[in-house]
């Protein structure tokens, strides 16, 4: 491995004198001027974060394209072998059969159906609430922020005991005023995914709702105004004035909501461990590879789910693209 | 002006005023009602963590589970120094302060020289490091943690001591703040500099004596985001460090200490949520005292997507 960084990292010094050289050479023709002792320091000052950038983020994304096509143990580094497709051949078995990558492709796709939709009408409703002067709103405002301030891991513990089974839990005891019998949220395979996918909106909507304030903030008021003598009623004023206005910072926020929602991993892992009916395809990567030491088989998933996230943010980006 | 209202045909005194008092009213409930769903969870957090177990168990399925315990004070002290010393919370707690603090420091120097050198020097290259970043900023990095992990292991052997270095460094590069740093730099005018280097400073003189101090708000945004990063992470920091059973200091941050912390046997609910609390309070306090950098950081990320 560390024969083969050093190949990577003596091919990207090359291309990048390459580059180098070609700047020079055409940098008459450009009339930009190159001093030596300003590109020299210009180079030292780069140098850590090159450094760094190459270890910790171009090798992981080189390597996960590399490891994919290999059968790489983790516990057996010297012996890796080049098996082409056969790990892919080997999810799609797994798929097939229904196995646990069935069911985190399942999971994760219920969790983005439902998440997705949820949190952001939920911030935008919330913003549209908040946005109008007077101290009630502005109090309304710190209370719908307040979950994001709470980290992922204590909202996973804090909501594990919030729907712990049995009479004790927080929801069974308030639901057992009206009569329903204590229910195990967390175990029940119908009830689980719903209730991850409601108190992760519940913990992620106050930070969508303040990028939606913000965006809000950019519309120009007299344009209110001018739909208020035209006699445009609250609708028409949404759809004409307040929506057009947002549409940037929707796209920016379903495309950071719907990324964030793929890689969901720690709420399943904290609150039911690695259980068929929660398991997400960040926490069967993370289990495959660093529980289970198949590193060759989770980068694979990786690359997959990276070019599934990657398409289908370019098609949002152009669905909703500016006219 | 008056008179023409009046004549309005529509025009009926008093009613108007009524009818906005009623709406200022049901918006009012509404929105407590709202809100009351968005705390009550935190509510019951802070309140739990004030009651023995006796207490919290006689209260639920009532009212009481969202008030705080105050006839017993003497019970919330000793839930929160039992998480505390006990518990050694308080060492986790230090350590992802340290974490954060070295992160942040080693952030905004790297990714701050780095950015400068992007923003206000000219050299042959330059073309192809900017085409670099925006296309790193693009690629979701995060479904490569596992290929990090084993990169990070083979290099650093994951000794204990070294495994702090395997913590530290991935957070110290950030290719989003190179970018912000770029384009605040960007809009630094350049008489500064030039006035600078007439007086005889050298670049690094420059950037610490003349950019930095221009640069506060940025260096305030980068340092909030990256505290909230690191005091946040529990993923990473749960896979690299070893976990320290023979009683030495332990290296783990708070995050990842948590769960151990809250699977202990014999832990009570008011110990937990005492933990849960203790551990929310500096994000909680970050948020209070940077609001205005935290909403600017994500005025600048959002504006460039």
């Amino acid at each position: 491995m560390i024969k083969t960084t050093i190949i990577i990292f003596v091919l990207f010094f090359l291309a990048f004198c390459g580059f180098v050289v070609y700047d020079l050479t055409t940098a008459k023709r450009r009339k930009e001027v190159y001093r030596v002792k300003s590109s020299a320091t210009a180079y030292l000052l780069l140098l850590p974060s090159v450094v760094l950038a190459f270890l910790f983020i171009m090798l992981p994304i080189l390597y996960s394209l590399g490891y994919a096509f290999t059968d790489y143990y983790l516990l057996d580094p010297d012996n890796i072998k080049f098996i082409l497709f056969d790990n892919f051949k080997e999810l799609f078995e797994e798929i097939s059969e229904k196995g646990m990558l069935y069911n985190a492709i399942k999971n994760t796709a219920t969790f983005v159906i439902g998440v997705v939709p949820l949190q952001i009408i939920l911030a935008l409703l919330l913003d549209l609430f908040v946005n109008r002067p007077g101290f009630g709103s502005k109090i309304f405002k710190v209370c719908f922020f307040a979950p994001v301030v709470i980290s992922l891991s204590v909202t996973a513990f804090l909501w594990q005991q919030i729907l712990a089974p049995g009479e004790g839990g927080l929801l069974n005891s308030m639901l057992s005023v009206f009569g329903v019998p204590p229910h195990d949220w967390l175990r029940d395979p119908n009830t689980a995914m719903p209730c991850i996918i409601v108190l992760s909106a519940w913990q992620g909507c106050g930070y969508q709702m303040l990028i939606f304030l913000s965006g809000l903030s950019n519309i120009r008021k007299d344009l209110y105004e001018a739909s208020s003598l035209d006699g445009a009623n609250w609708w028409n004023k949404f759809w004409l004035v307040t929506w057009p206005g947002l549409r940037s910072t929707f796209v920016y926020i379903l495309i950071t909501v719907f990324i964030g929602a793929c890689r969901i991993m720690t709420q399943p892992m904290l609150m039911t461990g690695y259980q068929e009916h929660t398991v997400t395809l960040s926490y069967y990567m993370y289990q495959v590879g660093y529980k289970d030491y198949w590193v060759g088989t989770s980068t694979a998933v990786a690359l997959l789910m990276t070019i599934f996230i990657g398409g289908i943010t370019l098609i949002q980006r152009r669905a909703f693209r500016e006219k | 002006m008056d008179n023409n209202i009046k004549n309005m045909p529509n025009f009926r005194p008093n009613k108007a005023p009524a009818r906005k008092t009623v709406r200022e009213i049901i918006y009012h409930v509404v929105g407590i009602v709202i809100s009351l769903a968005f705390i009550l969870p935190i509510l019951y957090m802070l309140a739990t963590s004030t009651k023995s177990e006796a207490i919290y168990a006689e209260g639920v399925g009532t009212i009481k589970m969202f008030l705080p315990d105050f006839a017993n004070i003497g019970v919330a002290f000793d839930n929160y120094k039992n998480v505390l010393i006990d518990y050694d919370i308080w060492k986790y707690a230090l350590n992802s302060f340290i974490y954060a603090a070295v992160v942040i420091v080693l952030n905004i120097l790297i990714n701050g020289l780095a950015g400068y050198a992007m923003a206000k020097l000219t050299f042959p290259g330059k073309k192809l490091l900017s085409f670099l970043i925006i296309f790193l900023i693009v690629v979701p990095v995060e479904t490569s943690i596992i290929p990090l992990y084993s990169i990070v292991k083979v290099m650093l052997g994951l000794k204990k001591q070294m495994s702090v270095i395997g913590v530290i460094l991935p957070a110290a590069i950030s290719i989003f703040n190179i970018f912000l740093f770029m384009q605040f730099f960007q809009n630094i005018p350049k008489e500064y500099e030039e006035a600078a280097r007439m007086d005889g400073a050298n670049t690094l003189g420059v950037f610490f004596k003349v950019i930095m101090p221009l640069s506060k708000p940025i260096l305030a945004t980068v340092a909030v985001f990256c505290f909230i990063g690191v005091w946040n992470d529990y993923l990473w920091p749960s896979m690299i460090l070893p976990a320290a059973n023979d009683g030495s200091w332990p290296l783990t941050p708070i995050q990842t200490a948590l769960i151990a912390i809250t699977s202990t046997p014999n832990i009570t609910t008011g110990q937990v949520m005492a933990s849960l609390v203790i551990t929310s309070i500096p994000i909680f306090v970050i948020y209070v005292a940077a609001q205005k950098y935290i909403v600017q950081g994500f005025g600048t990320s959002g504006l460039k997507m």
